[in-house]
């Protein structure tokens, strides 16, 4: 199911290309607006982790919804019912997600770090809780992708409705990264909170998958 | 007819007494919450006092949320759309005392931290679940189909549901909040006598309050249904 939308993905690159362009668009105006020099010594580690992952966010909102979308919108739905399981079809559309954000977080991440001259004291932390973060980021999407699918209204909706859901994770990443930055030991109850929220969010999307599939 | 009518009666006047009394309640809540029940220290001016309001009120749009996400889960084994309109009417009261709850709690931390909203922990808990609410009723206004909604609706209200632990438990203990400790201590409320039966009155009426109010909007859901299904037998043909 994943190697299907990636070899449709690869083919089209329309996920690819509009998550990508937003990202790249929201780090250039970070950068413009605010650049390395502009944001004091003391507040670097908290101000840079935020926008890093406001940058990541909203560049996942354009991105993460059209694994269904693009189903109902080419009437592929029906015959994906057919073919596959609800468990299989959720298996597939969360590990093309994620591989989708792992992208996107290798592609600006790095960027992110150059052009704002962010410096991590502890790097291997930091990347743990990118990782962690995005696994928590898709883990909620991905239901939510399969309700607006079927909505009247999508675009502004997925957002909408997968803010509330994710704020936890969000406030939990934010702060871990800032802590990892400023080169604090404490990170792992951070990255323990959302791999938990991952876990739990992921349990209770297979479960109600089904459901949202079948209405 | 006359003797089929009169348990109907009895029961309006039944109703309208019960409604009477509440009125009355609550105006007695009100009045003793600002001339009977003492300004608790450590608090700006009467700030305190708001406990009576504000503290109920919050117990009241998680419980709405909870009896809404319960009717989402009866949809989703009965599938009868009763219990959908259900959830949606209990949705719509605690979208309005969350609001209410909201309302409070900015004015306490203005007068107390000196500004209406700076992001304390319980002030984000709060706001997150107004959201989920607000989510809530996009999502239903953004489907056509009454069963499609339904589904989606109570799927993604249990979807939300999820995130209410880490909003309600943990998220508030991860930061500092200037937020007051707990109303109800494990130890014991640690409230003034007067000030303690005060709210406990206060929690009853709006208790009561929210039955009433949940109780008519549920009596317009099994109208509206009894409306609709002599149409729905029509267009089938019967």
């Amino acid at each position: 199911m994943a190697a299907k939308d990636v070899r449709s993905e690869l083919r089209s690159r329309s996920a690819l290309n509009a998550i990508g362009m937003f990202a790249l668009t929201c780090l250039a105006a970070v950068s413009f607006s605010i650049g390395p020099f502009r944001i004091g010594t003391d507040d670097r580690p908290f101000l840079l982790s935020l926008l890093l992952w406001l940058c990541l966010f909203f560049s996942a909102m354009t991105g993460l919804a059209r694994v269904f979308v693009k189903e109902e919108e080419m009437h592929t739905a029906a015959s994906l019912r057919l073919a596959a399981a609800p468990g299989v079809v959720f298996a597939g559309k969360f590990l093309f997600n994620a591989l989708l954000l792992a992208a996107l977080d290798l592609l600006i991440v790095p960027l992110f770090i150059l052009v704002m001259d962010y410096t991590i004291a502890r790097p291997g932390a930091f990347a743990a809780l990118v990782a962690a973060g995005s696994l928590a980021l898709v883990s909620a999407t991905t239901l939510v992708a399969g309700i607006i699918a079927k909505a009247r209204v999508r675009s502004g909706l997925f957002a909408v409705l997968a803010f509330p859901v994710l704020f936890p994770a969000l406030f939990t990443a934010i702060r871990g990264c800032e802590r990892a930055a400023a080169g604090a030991l404490a990170v792992a109850p951070d990255l323990a909170l959302l791999v938990s929220m991952s876990g739990a969010l992921l349990a209770i999307s297979v479960w109600l998958f089904p459901v949202v599939w079948e209405a | 007819m006359e003797r089929q009518s009169q348990p109907r009666r009895a029961a309006s006047w039944a109703a309208a007494v019960g409604q009477g009394a509440l009125g009355v309640w609550m105006a007695g809540v009100i009045a003793a919450a600002f001339a009977w029940a003492p300004r608790a220290a450590g608090f700006g001016g009467e700030s305190s006092r708001i406990v009576f309001f504000h503290v109920p009120q919050a117990m009241i749009a998680f419980l709405a949320f909870l009896i809404s996400t319960g009717y989402g889960v009866a949809y989703l084994r009965t599938r009868r759309l009763r219990h959908d309109s259900a959830a949606a009417a209990v949705a719509a009261l605690g979208l309005l005392f969350c609001v209410l709850t909201t309302v409070t709690g900015s004015i306490f931390a203005r007068v107390n931290w000196g500004t209406y909203w700076n992001w304390d922990p319980r002030e984000t808990t709060i706001v997150m679940v107004l959201f989920i609410y607000g989510a809530y009723f996009a999502l239903r206004s953004g489907v056509d189909d009454p069963e499609r909604r339904a589904a989606l609706a109570s799927a993604y209200g249990l979807f939300a549901f999820a995130t209410v632990p880490f909003l309600f438990f943990i998220l508030p203990r991860l930061t500092v909040s200037l937020h007051p400790s707990d109303t109800l201590a494990p130890g014991g409320p640690r409230m003034d006598p007067r000030t303690l039966r005060v709210f406990l009155a206060s929690v009853a009426g709006h208790m009561a309050l929210f039955c009433w109010i949940t109780r008519l909007r549920l009596r317009l859901v099994d109208l509206e249904e009894a409306i609709l299904e002599p149409e729905g037998a029509r267009d089938a043909g019967c």
